[in-house]
């Protein structure tokens, strides 16, 4: 079923992204329609001795820091002044907006009983528990970047008076946002300074929260390029930005990124130095710990800076790609590949694959619902009634 | 008194959850008594 | 018996050495002695011989399911155990006997820490150390996440990952409404061989000291749990070293809650100095918008009067050159005229 539009082109329903994202969704809503009837053992391989798998580990641990790209961005515009990044506020936070939403659905699958999210707050509370704080900062910072999207609800909406008091409130809440982050992307780390049997000597340091928030930030404008660089051309009508204002963006992104890494490695120097554990590079897992930190820490660090030297487009986009991987193998690393590596084999663990639809059913809506909002909203582009208040 | 660290942490960190609460609300005043001038009142 | 909250923590045998990131290192170091006469459990492992009462007592206590695998049958020690959801102890050889050397086993169940790291990762306070000393676990507040079962350095605890209404931790209590009553734990009162003592735990570590006193010869000179990760309700002596019963050795004896909560004091501090910071810096850059603003104006200023000035006197040139013009276009009008009169009247 087609539909004709004004100017006679044919636009279907059933483009083929459409019919992917539509099975990948549908199968995705029947293996948890299995998971709440069933139980979690019906549709992950968590266990006694792995109670966390990949639903943590990606959905929320690796989520979270992806999505940090929000507050990164609207704090460098509105509170450091550099405006040449206007035209990526909106995308970033629509961005990060998605991405905080996927973390909370993958929360919803994981937990025991989900209905019951909002007990530490209304039932009772366990301040003492990182995961409390946690849980108190993304619920307020999701409904800080709820806020921060409704400006171009509005304005496609034109819902004036909304608007202005909206964009009123664009100061505060970009503080409050930095602050949330700031608090939450480290607590994530600081979740595992309880575990020192467990999580491997090499990523266990009473530094991990730091190394949490550094990597955060560096995840985050990688996904920024990351988004932009599919943004620019699915939205390619919409955008207002010249091609050379495009590019100074995205190096000047790169430049950010170089530093973040650069500073991410040596962070990461001073725990093993500090901890004295040069000698644990020799072994299996410091091979591993390598890949880690060379392969997708201080490599992606050496390709930004010659992209930014050459101005080389092209090695942005490999570099950022390269660093959101390595910040999820990091996450995945620390929630369960170097997580309980002392247990014998047999009890480790691994995804199941009902697991990974999930984990790609929820990314995919998060594209979707992206998609749609960015071709009906003034994301991508400014609305003409609504001049800059900033 | 407390018996163990956990409920001495249960309730030092509830309490200061609720002072930095308090805290936070209180600096947002702070910032507009502050600044009354700049916004031409 | 004391536990200091916050103090140097020697590197760990496991090379997890966890400097405290305590920004605020109090002056007098707070000190938790726990409850007063709280109850403990010693568990001598060297007249433990595997017969696994203790495991089919507990189920019948706690109205679980009896063992699957029945007493007697020696294969179930082939694997190392863990407690499940329906069996909240299990006991594990490990180390075959051979000729003199008797094998060796041990019971595995929760160990009541003194300072529970699984009460302070909930975070609904699903957990309660009580005046007797058992950790208990309410079901009807908890949410199902599971960072107690992810903390727990014993892996003591279980879920029902196979139940979708009202999955619980599941755990030992160590028999609370007994011993609210006065009787023992289910297991103590089962052993057959005097392996499990159940005390006063102070009681107990006296006990168990004055045992290796007088058997120096059998039992390694250590009671473990009684100052790891800052001390368990289950007290523990063995003939072999406790690493080759997987247990952690050379752990700190700060609690893990203390360890696991010391980063949460620079939570305030973000709360309370970020707001004034960035707003500093937002303050900054309106400020140099500000003066670059006024930079540009007075730089127009100059530049429209100085324009101005430049405009005056480019008209006044034209307006000259144009009155010559003007003067000479004039001059020579009347130059023809008179020259054409001059012709006309020749004629």
């Amino acid at each position: 079923m087609s539909t004709a539009t004004a100017h006679g082109e044919r636009s279907g329903i059933f483009t083929p992204f459409n019919l992917i994202a539509g099975v990948i969704l549908v199968g995705g809503a029947i293996i948890l329609t299995i998971r709440f009837t069933t139980g979690l053992a019906s549709t992950t391989n968590l266990s006694n001795t792995n109670p966390w798998g990949l639903w943590i580990g990606f959905d929320v641990m690796a989520g979270v820091a992806l999505a940090a790209g929000g507050f990164v961005i609207s704090s460098a515009v509105f509170l450091f002044g550099m405006k040449e990044y206007r035209p990526i506020v909106r995308p970033a936070l629509l961005t990060g907006f998605l991405g905080y939403s996927l973390v909370v659905l993958g929360l919803l699958a994981d937990l025991g009983r989900p209905w019951r999210l909002p007990y530490p707050f209304i039932k009772q509370a366990g301040p003492t528990s990182p995961l409390f704080e946690v849980s108190l900062c993304v619920a307020l910072y999701l409904t800080v970047l709820f806020i921060e999207t409704t400006p171009a609800v509005f304005e496609w909406l034109g819902l004036k008076i909304w608007r202005r008091l909206v964009g009123q409130l664009t100061i505060a809440l970009t503080i409050f946002g930095v602050i949330l982050s700031t608090m939450h992307q480290s607590t994530l780390g600081a979740m595992y300074m309880v575990t020192p049997t467990k999580l491997h000597p090499l990523w266990y340091s009473s530094q991990i929260p730091v190394q949490f928030f550094i990597s955060a930030v560096a995840a985050g404008i990688s996904m920024i390029i990351v988004e932009g660089w599919i943004s620019h051309r699915a939205f390619h009508d919409q955008v207002q930005t010249s091609n050379d204002q495009f590019r100074d963006i995205n190096f000047g992104l790169a430049k950010g990124a170089a530093v973040v890494l650069g500073t991410y490695f040596a962070v990461k120097l001073v725990a093993l130095s500090l901890e004295n554990e040069w000698r644990l590079l020799a072994t299996g897992w410091g091979a591993w710990y390598l890949i880690e930190l060379m392969g997708f820490v201080v490599l992606p660090c050496l390709l930004f800076t010659v992209a930014y030297r050459e101005q080389r487009l092209g090695l942005v986009r490999l570099a950022a790609a390269m660093t959101v991987a390595g910040v999820v193998l990091n996450r995945f690393n620390v929630t369960f590949i170097a997580f309980n590596w002392k247990v014998p084999h047999s009890m480790r663990y691994a995804p199941a694959w009902t697991e990974v639809w999930v984990t790609v059913s929820l990314i995919t809506l998060a594209v979707v619902v992206f998609r749609w909002i960015a071709h009906r909203m003034p994301i991508m582009y400014e609305h003409p009634d609504y001049p800059a208040l900033h | 008194m407390y018996h163990t660290l956990f409920d001495f942490l249960t309730h030092t960190e509830g309490a200061t959850y609720i002072l930095i609460g308090v805290l936070l609300i209180g600096f947002i005043g702070f910032w507009r008594f502050l600044t009354e001038r700049e916004r031409g009142v | 018996m004391s536990m200091s909250r916050r103090g140097f923590v020697g590197s760990l045998a496991a090379g997890a050495g966890a400097l405290s990131t305590a920004t605020t290192e109090a002056t007098t170091v707070e000190h938790f002695e726990g409850y007063p006469g709280r109850y403990g459990l010693l568990h001598d492992t060297t007249l433990c011989v595997g017969c696994r009462s203790c495991e089919v007592a507990c189920a019948k206590v706690n109205a679980l399911p009896e063992p699957e695998q029945p007493m007697g049958d020696l294969d179930v020690f082939e694997k190392l155990r863990r407690s499940t959801a329906t069996a909240f102890t299990v006991v594990n050889r490990y180390q075959d006997g051979d000729g003199d050397e008797p094998p060796v086993y041990r019971k595995l169940q929760c160990m009541h820490c003194n300072e529970p790291c699984c009460a302070t990762v909930c975070l609904v306070h699903a957990f309660t150390k009580t005046p007797e000393g058992p950790i208990l676990y309410d079901p009807e507040v908890c949410i199902g996440c599971r960072y107690c079962i992810m903390a727990c350095p014993y892996y003591a605890l279980a879920y029902e990952y196979d139940n979708p209404i009202d999955p619980r931790v599941m755990r030992c209590t160590m028999c609370y409404p007994r011993i609210k009553e006065g009787l023992n734990p289910g297991c103590a009162d089962a052993c057959p061989a005097g392996a499990i003592t159940f005390g006063r735990r102070e009681d107990l570590i006296e006990v168990a000291r004055d045992r290796i006193r007088k058997f120096p010869d059998r039992y390694i000179n250590h009671v473990f749990g009684e100052y790891e990760f800052g001390g368990t309700s289950w007290l523990m002596l063995a003939g072999i070293p406790f690493r080759e019963l997987d247990l952690e050795e050379g752990a700190t004896h700060e609690s893990l809650p203390a360890i696991g909560t010391s980063y949460l004091s620079v939570v305030p501090l973000i709360v309370t100095i970020y707001p004034g910071l960035l707003a500093g810096f937002y303050a900054f850059t309106k400020r140099k918008d500000k003066l670059a603003k006024a930079e540009l104006e007075a730089a127009l200023a100059e530049a429209r009067a100085h324009g101005e000035e430049e405009a005056k006197a480019k008209l006044a040139l034209a307006a000259e050159r144009a009155k010559k013009d003007k003067e000479k276009a004039v001059e020579t009008a009347v130059r023809k005229a008179l020259a054409e009169q001059g012709e006309g009247g020749s004629s």
